[in-house]
């Protein structure tokens, strides 16, 4: 062994580098957030809990189709329709089991009519299992609370794909910038 | 004591499936000789969920959401493992953009589940620090994944013929900021665990497996090259965009725990490279085929306006692609923890008629009776460590 390595074994010189880095870190910014106290904004688009969009004249706007039900892979999301006086389709019953769903939110891009959406909200454990059997009521309020006015619109218009856009090339797509490194 | 023989037995101790250092429900029975173990039998399938048949009941594209929950902290990969399997089949084949984007994407999965290996295994030998560092790294990741496709582990971002949304420039900006600082931060990783006496006696000539041996257990990925084979999917059938790529396959020489952790630290700068190249070549265009309409959703804006689009649409979500070609296929992307085979057989209807998973971390835990036979107790958990298995993609 060389003194070199003698004196690095003996002085527990890697050690102390070691140390000498937690020590550096007392000095900066914590990366922690206080959770309960201190939130941070989901990302716009995050998948959460769902909602059922309500037009202006206070319906819903699903029409029952149930291809939201077809598409989920966990076959979560049930809708009863029936016949109504005039032949059009009523939607008599949506139901999502929200305690079993994967949140892959296909029900958001298999529905032709912006009717299902995923919210930003994620906090909603419940006592009970009911609590996350929401029916068409409890979804509609959902949209009220989270997603009613613009942010519901540019939900749709960010987070509804796929779009004519995503198959062809489109002027504004993000491409690297080169960013002044000097300094 | 003379004349009296002291009497000594064998004792049976089981490790596992509640145990932290087992990551997750791997189970091991050990027969223990004092601190020696003499036999390790590895129980699996407690995270049994039978992925492979449920996908026989599902559509093509409702498959993709399995294949989040296989290796579930690098969820990323298997959506493009599947994805990529499913296009060879059918003859798909995805525009530039989104090819790229898929490489970035796994290799932001690979430096994500490589540092949480890291921080994990150092926790498990006794380095705690390091645990708390990697973390730190791993959140920014995620919130990468969540700004792009709104979920952070189980993301179902790939989709046949391409990806699902596009990237944002905010996205672009803050991962090529993240690449720039990253090899600083493996640096400081290093600082803690690389020279530390302890580390090395943890980890050096522990669990060695030759190149010969490792080959004939069948172990791929990083746990391959630790013994100096350098098989890297990658390299040997290049998808998506990693034959427009420059960078290197890292191997170890001893094939022992350490020389995987080397090779691992270094898997992490080189995808890191990756990452870079693909967002400096990354060019415009469209980031789903429009050259398969019977396996992409038609567009939203049309889905009213079209008639064939709105049948399209009934049509691929309730039964699937129904005008799927026969055939089958195995096709392996390299994920974070080994090889990724799907092999998967279609009979013309719109969902796979089988799907068989080759899983890196199975493979990976049939070794371990090899390496713990004759090692110490202590050691059990460094050579659990070192294979990098998760039991999500083990039991599937």
């Amino acid at each position: 062994m060389t003194i070199k390595g003698l004196a690095k074994k003996i002085f527990l010189i890697e050690i102390l580098k070691g140390m000498a880095l937690t020590l550096k870190m007392m000095f900066t910014h914590a990366v922690t957030r206080q959770y309960p106290e201190e939130k941070r904004e989901p990302f716009p688009g995050f998948r959460g809990l769902h909602a059922l969009v309500r037009k202006e004249d206070g319906t819903a706007r699903c029409v029952g189709c149930g291809l939201c039900a077809a598409i989920c892979p966990s076959q979560c999301i049930h809708v009863y329709t029936s016949e109504g006086v005039s032949h059009e389709k009523i939607v008599d019953r949506y139901e999502i089991e929200v305690s079993r769903c994967v949140y892959c939110a296909f029900c958001v891009e298999a529905c032709p009519f912006r009717a299902v959406v995923l919210t930003d909200h994620f906090e909603y454990a419940a006592y009970t299992r009911d609590d996350l059997y929401m029916g068409k009521e409890k979804l509609l309020s959902n949209w009220d609370r989270f997603m009613a006015g613009k942010k519901g619109n540019e939900y749709f218009e960010k987070f509804w794909h796929p779009l004519s856009s995503d198959f062809s090339a489109s002027g504004n797509q993000a491409i690297f910038k080169k960013i002044n490194s000097e300094g | 004591m003379s004349g009296r023989e002291l009497k000594t037995k064998e004792l049976t101790l089981s490790l596992g499936p509640q145990h932290p250092a087992t990551h997750g429900v791997l189970r091991l029975v050990l027969d223990l000789d004092g601190e020696t173990v003499v036999k390790c039998t590895p129980h699996v399938g407690y995270l049994h969920r039978g992925t492979e048949k449920l996908a026989e009941h599902r559509t093509y594209m409702q498959v993709i959401p399995l294949t989040d929950r296989l290796d579930y902290i690098s969820s990323m990969a298997n959506n493009v493992g599947y994805c990529v399997a499913v296009e060879r089949l059918f003859g798909i084949e995805p525009p530039e953009r989104a090819k790229y984007i898929r490489t970035i994407m796994s290799e932001m999965t690979r430096i994500s589940s490589h540092i949480l290996w890291l921080g994990t295994h150092a926790l498990d030998i006794g380095a705690m620090t390091v645990f708390l560092y990697s973390f730190r790294e791993r959140e920014w990741l995620l919130d990468l994944f969540e700004m792009t496709c709104g979920a952070r582990l189980t993301v179902s971002y790939g989709r046949i013929g391409g990806v699902r949304n596009d990237v944002t420039q905010e996205f672009l900006d803050r991962l090529y900021k993240f690449t720039e600082e990253f090899p600083g931060r493996i640096e400081e990783y290093e600082t803690l665990i690389d020279q530390n006496r302890i580390w090395l006696q943890r980890t050096k000539g522990i669990g060695i497996l030759s190149a010969e041996e490792a080959i004939n257990w069948g172990l791929t990925g990083p746990t391959l090259r630790g013994s100096g084979v350098p098989y890297d999917v990658r390299k040997y059938a290049p998808y998506d965009a990693y034959d427009k790529v420059e960078f290197e396959v890292p191997i170890g020489k001893n094939g022992d725990v350490y020389d995987r952790y080397r090779c691992r630290m270094e898997e992490m700068r080189q995808s890191n490279r990756i990452i870079k190249q693909c967002i400096e070549k990354m060019p415009k265009g469209p980031i789903l085929t429009p050259d398969a309409p019977k396996f992409t959703l038609p567009p939203k804006d049309k889905v009213l306006a079209d008639m064939e689009s709105m049948i399209h649409q009934f049509v691929l979500i309730t039964k699937g692609p129904m005008t799927a070609p026969e055939g089958e296929i195995y096709s392996a992307v390299e994920a974070p923890k080994g090889e990724l085979g799907f092999y998967i057989i279609s009979d013309g209807t719109g969902r796979p008629y089988r799907m068989r998973l080759r899983s890196p971390s199975f493979v990976h835990a049939s070794v371990l009776p090899r390496l713990c036979e004759g090692s110490l107790i202590a050691d059990v958990v460094a050579n659990i460590g070192t294979i990098d298995i998760v039991l999500g993609e083990c039991d599937r």
